[in-house]
């Protein structure tokens, strides 16, 4: 079966670090042989990036004999060389050093390019993360500020909500409602978090009718708090109370009742 | 990572060798001896061996620096790889001979770590810090895939029989572990 380019491109790091082996080395290598540019260039930056992997080992110097006898191999050679050797040898120089050097500033700018534009992308997704922080901490101190203006109320009124579990449980919630705004902050204390699939949902009961007043979950100490607006009138609310309902939250309270004024 | 800056320098090294200068050939032993015999080391455990790949290694430079082509590694990177396979060929003769897993890790015993000075020192330091703090980024399995490949020598099918994975869930490894450390390396202020 024959591979498309980018399933070669794929198989690269692996072969750079020399993990490749069966059909895909063969192909891999049958496809290089034939040429591919692309995958050439990619390869040589990967080899670049192995070139990083064997640089994080520690050097460890040789000693003094292991260099005396390479060298002194060498030394014992290079006296050997004849005439056409050293010229053909010095042509190796200069072909070298040109292709070098052109290939040094080749695969700088390509890998400075490619650098460039992985940082590109990272920085384009930290802007991303931090545009989204920025709208959380937004949202976050305007919440903050409704909960202050609440408090700050001078009519407000407490209302305490009892738990219905039986045995009694420790938990408990308490409702701070603003007459003059209209609005409410609720706080949820000790309760369990919910099953999977299920949400609490605070209501107040006018008129004898429930209102749903939102849904919540609580964190890991059991504790809530949301920010109730354009509630009617506090006066005509006789009740409130917390259940459990399906996710989303639901029209009419179904579930059992856990908190209750 | 950017290109190693004596890059330019160690090309005019190699061919100098190429070329049968010993100068240039006692320069670029003098240079990467120690990048080299470092990285033997932690590929074979074993630092008397490790010296014998050095010296087979560097003589192979000196016999075929003029085959050397800049388009396809840097000097350094070439020199390494050159190591490294010879050094492979050596693991693989070992552990088909006596099972080389059950090998005593020398780790470098009574070696000298290379001290070498003023620039060159902290240049490799910091190229050290830099990818090892590369390859703390990465998960743990991909980190270690990556190390059973390059400074064991397995290739993927072998590696999944070693860790009894499934094959695909090492070549995944290997490929994401791969292209995160290259965007790590990429990336100076995380790294």
């Amino acid at each position: 079966m024959t591979m498309h380019r980018a399933q070669y491109l794929d198989l690269l790091p692996a072969y750079s670090i020399g993990a490749l082996d069966g059909d895909e080395l063969r192909q891999l290598e049958e496809h290089l042989a034939a040429g591919c540019e692309e995958c050439e260039r990619q390869l040589a930056l990967w080899r670049r990036d192995v070139e990083a992997l064997a640089s994080s080992v520690p050097a460890v110097e040789p000693s003094d004999a292991v260099r005396r006898a390479v060298v002194g191999r060498v030394e014992g050679r290079a006296t050997g060389a004849d005439g056409a050797a050293t010229f053909w040898r010095l042509a190796a120089v200069i072909a070298v050093g040109v292709l070098g050097a052109l290939a040094w500033l080749h695969l700088d700018l390509r890998g400075r390019v490619e650098s460039l534009a992985i940082e590109r992308q990272v920085t384009v997704e930290r802007l991303a993360a931090l545009e989204s922080d920025l709208g959380s901490a937004r949202n976050e101190l305007a919440r903050l500020r409704r909960v202050s203006g609440i408090v700050a109320s001078p009519g407000k009124r407490l209302v305490a909500l009892a738990s219905l579990e039986q045995p009694a449980g420790g938990a408990f919630g308490q409702a701070l409602v603003d007459p003059v705004g209209r609005q409410a902050v609720f706080y949820a204390y000790g309760l369990r978090p919910t099953e999977q699939g299920k949400t609490y949902q605070l209501w107040y009961i006018a008129a004898g009718e429930p209102v749903s007043a939102g849904t919540f979950e609580v964190d890991s100490e059991g504790q809530a708090m949301i920010v109730v607006e354009e509630i009617v009138p506090p006066e005509t609310i006789d009740a409130w109370a917390v259940t459990v309902e399906p996710q989303g939250g639901v029209p009419q309270p179904t579930g059992p009742m856990v908190l209750k004024s | 990572m950017p290109l190693n800056e004596r890059e330019p320098d160690d090309l005019m090294l190699v061919g100098g060798v190429a070329a049968g200068d010993e100068a240039a050939f006692r320069e670029l032993f003098d240079r990467y001896a120690s990048t080299v015999l470092g990285f033997l080391i932690q590929l074979l455990r074993d630092r008397a061996q490790a010296e014998e790949v050095l010296q087979e290694t560097f003589l192979q430079v000196w016999e075929q620096a003029d085959r050397y082509r800049p388009s396809g590694a840097s000097p350094r990177g070439w020199l390494l790889m050159l190591a490294r396979s010879r050094a492979l060929d050596r693991v693989r003769s070992s552990r088909s001979r006596q099972g080389r897993e059950n090998r005593v890790a020398t780790e470098a015993s009574g070696a000298r770590v290379a001290q070498p000075e003023g620039p060159r020192r902290l240049e490799d330091d910091e190229r050290r810090a830099v990818v090892s703090r590369a390859l703390e980024t990465l998960p743990d399995e991909q980190r270690h895939c990556i190390e059973l490949a390059f400074f064991r020598g397995l290739t993927h099918r072998e590696i999944a029989e070693s860790l009894e994975q499934p094959l695909g869930t090492v070549k995944s490894r290997i490929l994401l572990g791969m292209k995160k450390l290259r965007q790590s390396l990429a990336e100076p202020s995380r790294v």
